[in-house]
């Protein structure tokens, strides 16, 4: 099959194992959405909040800073409410990244009925959602723990007292903390843009399917007077989670405090959720019943 | 071993039985894959290729089961599907190296085999461009080049002349005809169209509501049927038929002076005029068959269910 003899030639070179063609469809859904200068721009915008961050804990750590500029304001301490603050600002970008990488991964593939070449190769259907799913935990990787556990360790070098082992748990909540945050949001991106196709609509569709429920369970909690309803405000459960993960003061009433237990199932309730979606929309043909 | 092998294939969508029951052993170089729409086609080309899991029974593609070695079977297999399926925001060349590299291939190697198809197809030219802006023959051929550029051991092609035009069509046969002269490759290429199946295969699956009416070597129908001829003649045709006969013809008179015969290599065109001559008769048409699928296709669309029949033509 040489290109000047325009003739077909079997290959008989080396494969690579199967265990790494996920990883080409990372490659590929990496490059297809940074081919995007919005997603660039919305990268650069989300590490923002880093650098001024990491101007704050210097200023914190630098005795002739505090004495000229902040006057001894406390404002300015670093401790588990200013990580909190950082993971809840990165975490939230995290999710406008999403929105808009997510929709690029999948519906090009849905809106062009790739799915039957891509799964007709040697990939499973669990393979080709894990090779998505890897691109997008590493492009949101990048804006949330690891900037948050840079930031860590640049407090715990610029420190003057030994701090980075008091605050072990603070790094392992980071991590934890933005972990779920970013397994759930890529599961909920990947499942809302399958089910959706059109990239624009699945944009706005993955912003809904976090806020609209916070919405009805506050109507619920209203309507019910009950506490319960608070499962459904995505915002509020993840906030609670990263701060007990973090040993952050608590911000809500003890009253509307939800137990693990609960925020734990409805975590699991959304992610087996976007499971059921995916299952059903990523195939290769679809079947027609009745 | 057979290229694919059926044992009482039974395929059920969405409650409705689509495959019902198919034995059989394929063993061709390139394999015709008939029906009418909907005959279940389609749908024995996603159950070799593991999409729908049999509701019993099993199948085999090139020895391997369909049901176990889904990820053996894919790697061996290149495929072309029937309606646009591709991703339109890729250039062709980063498209086929995206799938060679699914399939397996080192980056570099998918690369080179990239180029390589999409030369080999004809689309060269354009393969830096968008697929987006493929016409439709075009976009049938990234399809064939991404299916080859791995490859394969078996190329399956679902339809491969859909929606071409004349001299597209042209070049997609003489495309499946080079490949099959290779001989590396095996293939099975589903269609609805006899002449595609004629001008391209050696063996022919003739699917029909879901059961297979005929398996059939088109090759050997050929050669049996290459001495087959058709005459229209004036005159008595009797006596000129049993002079055929004494020749060592097999030979026999229809209606209207039409006279059928199955001439012994030996026996030739000139034969057949000096024969006519002696015996007063005038030979107004002759044709030698040539339409052996068209046959095997009509015969077995007459078929219903039962027994698979190995179609051959009347003599």
């Amino acid at each position: 099959m040489s290109v000047f003899l325009h003739d077909y030639r079997p290959y008989n070179g080396r494969l690579t194992s199967l265990w790494r063609r996920p990883l080409v469809l990372a490659r590929y859904g990496m490059a297809e959405a940074w081919s995007s200068k919005i997603t660039v721009g919305l990268f650069v915008l989300a590490l923002l909040p880093i650098v001024v961050e990491l101007v704050i804990v210097y200023l914190a750590n630098n005795p002739i800073a505090r004495a000229l500029i902040l006057r001894g304001n406390p404002v300015l301490t670093i401790n588990e409410s200013f990580f909190l603050s950082v993971l809840e600002i990165q975490c939230w970008l995290a999710l406008v990244l999403t929105s808009w990488i997510a929709p690029r991964l999948v519906s090009f593939d849905l809106s062009d009925n790739a799915l039957c070449i891509l799964l007709s190769h040697p990939i499973s259907r669990f393979g080709y959602l894990l090779g998505k799913f890897l691109a997008l935990i590493a492009a949101l990787s990048f804006i949330t723990w690891i900037p948050c556990l840079a930031l860590f360790v640049y407090q715990s070098y610029v420190s003057a007292q030994p701090w980075a082992l008091d605050h072990l748990q603070l790094a392992v909540g980071i991590f934890v903390g933005a972990a779920l945050w970013i397994a759930l949001l890529s599961l909920v991106g990947l499942a809302v843009s399958a089910w959706v196709k059109w990239r624009i609509i699945a944009t706005g569709a993955i912003f809904a399917v976090v806020f609209v429920p916070a919405g009805v369970g506050g109507i619920a909690n209203a309507i019910l007077r009950t506490k319960w309803g608070l499962l459904l405000n995505v915002p509020v459960v993840m906030t609670e989670i990263w701060q007990r993960l973090l040993g952050a003061p608590a911000f809500m009433n003890p009253r509307l405090e939800l137990p693990n237990g609960a925020m734990a199932a409805a975590l699991v309730v959304a992610t087996l959720m976007c499971v059921a979606v995916l299952n059903a929309r990523i195939r290769a043909r679809e079947v027609v019943r009745g | 071993m057979g290229v694919i092998e059926l044992d009482r294939l039974e395929v059920r969508l969405g409650g409705r039985i689509v495959l019902n029951g198919l034995t059989g052993e394929l063993r061709g170089h390139a394999i015709g894959l008939l029906g009418p729409n909907g005959a279940g086609k389609s749908t024995l080309i996603n159950t070799l290729l593991g999409f729908h899991e049999p509701a019993s029974g099993g199948a085999r593609v090139l020895g391997l089961d369909a049901r176990g070695d889904r990820m053996r079977i894919r790697q061996s297999v290149g495929y072309m599907p029937e309606n646009d399926s591709f991703i339109g925001n890729m250039s062709g060349v980063r498209f086929v190296r995206y799938m060679a590299e699914l399939a397996g291939l080192p980056p570099n190697e998918a690369l080179e085999r990239a180029h390589e198809s999409l030369f080999y197809v004809g689309l060269g030219e354009v393969r830096y461009r968008k697929i987006n802006s493929y016409s439709l023959g075009m976009k049938q051929l990234v399809k064939l080049a991404q299916g080859l550029a791995h490859g394969p051991k078996l190329l399956i092609l679902d339809e491969p002349t859909n929606g071409l035009d004349p001299t597209a069509r042209q070049r997609m046969i003489q495309l499946i005809r080079g490949i099959r002269k290779e001989g590396s490759m095996r293939m099975l290429i589903s269609s609805h169209l006899l002449r595609d199946i004629d001008e391209t295969c050696d063996e022919v699956l003739i699917l029909k509501k879901g059961s297979i009416a005929a398996i059939s070597n088109i090759e050997e129908e050929r050669r049996s049927h290459r001495n087959f001829i058709e005459m229209e003649m004036e005159g008595r045709t009797e006596a000129f038929a049993q002079k055929m006969q004494a020749l060592g013809c097999e030979c026999a008179c229809f209606a209207g002076g039409r006279v059928k015969a199955v001439m012994p290599d030996a026996i030739t065109a000139r034969d057949l005029y000096v024969t006519a001559a002696e015996c007063g008769v005038q030979i107004r048409r002759i044709q030698q068959r040539r339409d052996s699928l068209e046959d095997i296709f009509l015969r077995a669309m007459e078929y219903e269910g039962g027994r698979v029949e190995h179609v051959s033509l009347p003599a």
